[in-house]
């Protein structure tokens, strides 16, 4: 075990040079450089370039760039001169995992749901439907989606804002930075939704109907207290209701668009786990049909669904540019955008290495979690 | 006496093919009974079988009912209603965009475009790891590890940055969109996928008795082993279609292809069009082409689960 671990890891760095050395290669063979798009005299172009380390042979940009990158050194942004790579990043992650990571999460639990109740019941109207709905959410185009909700909900019924996120209106007089508001925003979100789960899982431990339900409900009114408690302290609650606001369409878009992948990977894995023997066993004991379904058949074919999740979570960092760009959601995706135009190495480089890493490290925690609990691969691999 | 029976026990070469033959078309009919079961997958298939028929009907209406002043998609302009975005009408079903070109015209010229894109990415991407997940699981070892090897260095790619970043450096037509899309997407999760079919089916008996008898690798490789994974590769071509129709569609949404008439550029031209009209809501040069998207991808991905549920039968509703 501990010597695949450590073969697993050794190919993860390998593959993680490979995987900067193709990149570098494409971003050096762009046509122009960064000086490119500054109006400048040929000498002191050549200035900047010397500044920015832009006139060395591209060996030894390669080199020095990968020697900073395994010391943890990003380096500094063209575009945002000379601010470091990690706090550009760093200034936008907060609005990006508020959208994105927030929604992402939601629209997991909804498809795993539907998912559920589709393959249970299968064979009628339900089922029909509700896949339909799954592969038109999986296939519509992500701008045009985006843009039917702006005119919809935001331009003809007025429910909800279509502005700028950063309302004047509303922030005229605020004493703190959006920044500041966002990052509580995804901090509470994160403790009380992780504090939900606990909730949901701890009042299954109790057979008692009436037991399980008062602590569900008990503990959702006090985890509400608290994050009600929390934004009345700080006194800036307005704002985070302004912002929330702002978040809810963009929110049911990206949801809209990514639960019917969930939705149809979950059915189809149930559907394999719904013919096997232990389930025909549960039925003959004579178990309540929920409780094969949740206990028994969606507990099992809940592993690919987890592993489609922790595959896909890194790129969720990135965003979706199309929704970014039709919301105006100024976060990571078009600070990609920006950085591909003006070939902002550092930059595109930090992100692309950055997600790059994610999804290795998602891929290796797979792997080793697959070994762990199949023996079978386990005396396949190490010997 | 000898003779007879011997000619009886070994068929001609002629009726072994028939024989052959008939084997294979009851299979085809069982399979087609399991793909209609799924009353999705007939949907898909007459969908794709529309979008098939618009294809082809845009050059024969250019050239014999439509003018091709008023009806062509890039250069038409249609001097008779004088405001330009108009409604639907008798003349132009789906009405004109901003610049007076007729929209319906625009949707039939742009599935030829999609349909193009799905296709040659989908081969390229079948063909890609076909090779690479062939090859890796049969011979394991060395070859594993080192195609492996890049198939762990392009699951890490982000597909959209990675054609906008080559987007800056070449002029993006569909055929580059398609190849590159193709080989990110073969060589990455698609292989990995087919290496673990290839390795399932190296240990099943067929492949030993076909060792005993004296195939070689080559000959296990091409008359076996691929074959017995065309089934999982069309599945993930039809799959890879709705992918690559998804991002090219982005693309010239984003205006970074050489394409300038294909869907996703008549919902970014609607779209301007649509903000520049705002107070009479001109939806109907923007709902058809979103509507072909999503109809185009649908039915290929409804046709694509069909095929999984004949080609695994773990799936199967009972």
């Amino acid at each position: 075990m501990a010597r695949f671990i450590i073969r697993r890891i050794l190919r993860g760095v390998i593959t993680i040079v490979i995987f900067q050395t193709l990149l570098f290669g494409l971003i050096q063979i762009l046509p122009y450089d960064f000086t490119t798009f500054l109006v400048l005299q040929p000498e002191s172009r050549r200035l900047a370039q010397s500044e920015l380390g832009l006139n060395l042979p591209v060996w030894q940009q390669y080199f020095k760039w990968l020697g900073d990158f395994f010391r943890l050194d990003l380096g500094l942004s063209y575009i945002a001169w000379p601010t470091p790579v990690i706090d550009v990043l760093a200034g936008r992650v907060s609005r990006t995992l508020l959208l994105f990571l927030t929604a992402s999460i939601l629209a997991y639990i909804i498809g795993i749901w539907l998912g559920k109740l589709v393959v249970w019941q299968r064979g009628g109207w339900f089922e029909f439907n509700f896949t339909l709905v799954g592969v038109i959410s999986y296939t519509s185009f992500a701008p045009f989606l985006a843009f039917v909700m702006l005119n919809i909900f935001g331009y003809y019924l007025r429910w909800f804002p279509y502005q700028r996120l950063i309302d004047h209106n509303v922030w005229y007089m605020a004493t703190v930075t959006p920044e500041w508001v966002i990052t509580r925003l995804v901090i509470t979100g994160f403790i009380s939704m992780s504090l939900l789960f606990f909730l949901s899982w701890f009042s299954q431990r109790f057979n008692k109907k009436f037991t399980s339900w008062s602590i569900r409900i008990w503990g959702t009114l006090l985890i509400a207290l608290g994050v009600w408690g929390f934004w009345k302290l700080s006194g800036q609650g307005w704002l985070a209701v302004s912002i929330l606001d702002h978040l809810t369409l963009p929110l049911v878009s990206v949801i809209l668009l990514s639960f019917g992948e969930t939705m149809l990977l979950m059915r189809t894995t149930m559907l394999e786990t719904i013919g096997e023997n232990y389930i025909l066993l549960a039925k003959a004991k004579g178990l309540p049909s929920h409780i094969i379904r949740d206990r028994h058949a969606a507990r099992n074919a809940f592993f690919p669904v987890l592993t489609r999740l922790v595959l896909n979570l890194p790129y969720v960092i990135i965003g979706s540019l199309a929704i970014e760009l039709v919301f105006n959601w100024q976060a990571m995706g078009v600070i990609v955008f920006q950085a591909i135009e003006f070939q902002d190495i550092p930059l595109l480089m930090g992100i692309l290495s950055l997600v790059g890493i994610m999804a290795l490290v998602g891929h290796i925690i797979l792997d080793i979690l697959q070994i762990y609990l199949d023996p079978r691969l386990r005396y396949n691999e190490v010997n | 006496m000898t003779d007879t029976e011997t000619k009886q026990k070994s068929p001609g070469a002629w009726q072994l093919f028939l024989q052959g033959r008939e084997a294979r078309w009851k299979n085809f009919i069982e399979n087609w009974k399991i793909f209609r079961s799924n009353s999705l997958s007939t949907i898909g298939l007459v969908l794709i079988f529309l979008f098939g028929i618009m294809v082809f009907a845009h050059p024969i209406l250019i050239n014999t009912v439509w003018n091709p002043r008023i009806y062509d998609p890039y250069l038409g302009y249609d001097p008779d209603p004088v405001t330009h975005p108009s409604p639907p009408s008798r003349e132009h079903i789906f009405g004109t965009d901003g610049m007076g070109r007729d929209v319906f015209s625009q949707v039939l010229y742009g599935a030829r475009m999609s349909f193009s894109v799905g296709i040659a990415a989908a081969i390229t991407a079948v063909t890609l790891s076909t090779i690479f997940g062939g090859l890796a699981g049969f011979y394991g070892g060395a070859a594993d590890l080192l195609l492996m090897g890049i198939s762990d260095v392009f699951i890490l790619m982000p597909v959209l940055i990675i054609l906008l970043l080559i987007g800056v450096l070449v002029k993006l037509n569909w055929l580059a969109i398609a190849i590159i899309y193709g080989i990110l997407s073969g060589l990455g999760r698609q292989a990995i996928v087919i290496k673990s079919h290839t390795m399932s089916i190296k240990n099943k008996p067929f492949i030993d008795a076909a060792r005993i008898s004296g195939g070689g690798n080559f000959h296990i490789l091409t008359h076996h082993i691929i074959p017995n994974l065309l089934p999982v590769a069309l599945v993930h071509a039809v799959i890879t279609v709705v992918g690559a129709v998804l991002t090219e569609s982005l693309l010239s949404f984003f205006s970074r292809t050489h394409d300038y008439m294909t869907w996703g550029s008549m919902i970014w031209l609607g779209q301007k069009t649509f903000r520049w009209f705002a107070l009479s809501g001109q939806w109907n040069a923007l709902i058809p082409p979103a509507l072909a998207i999503m109809l185009f991808c649908s039915a290929f991905f409804m046709v694509g689960r069909a095929l999984d549920d004949v080609i695994n039968p773990r799936l199967r509703n009972r």
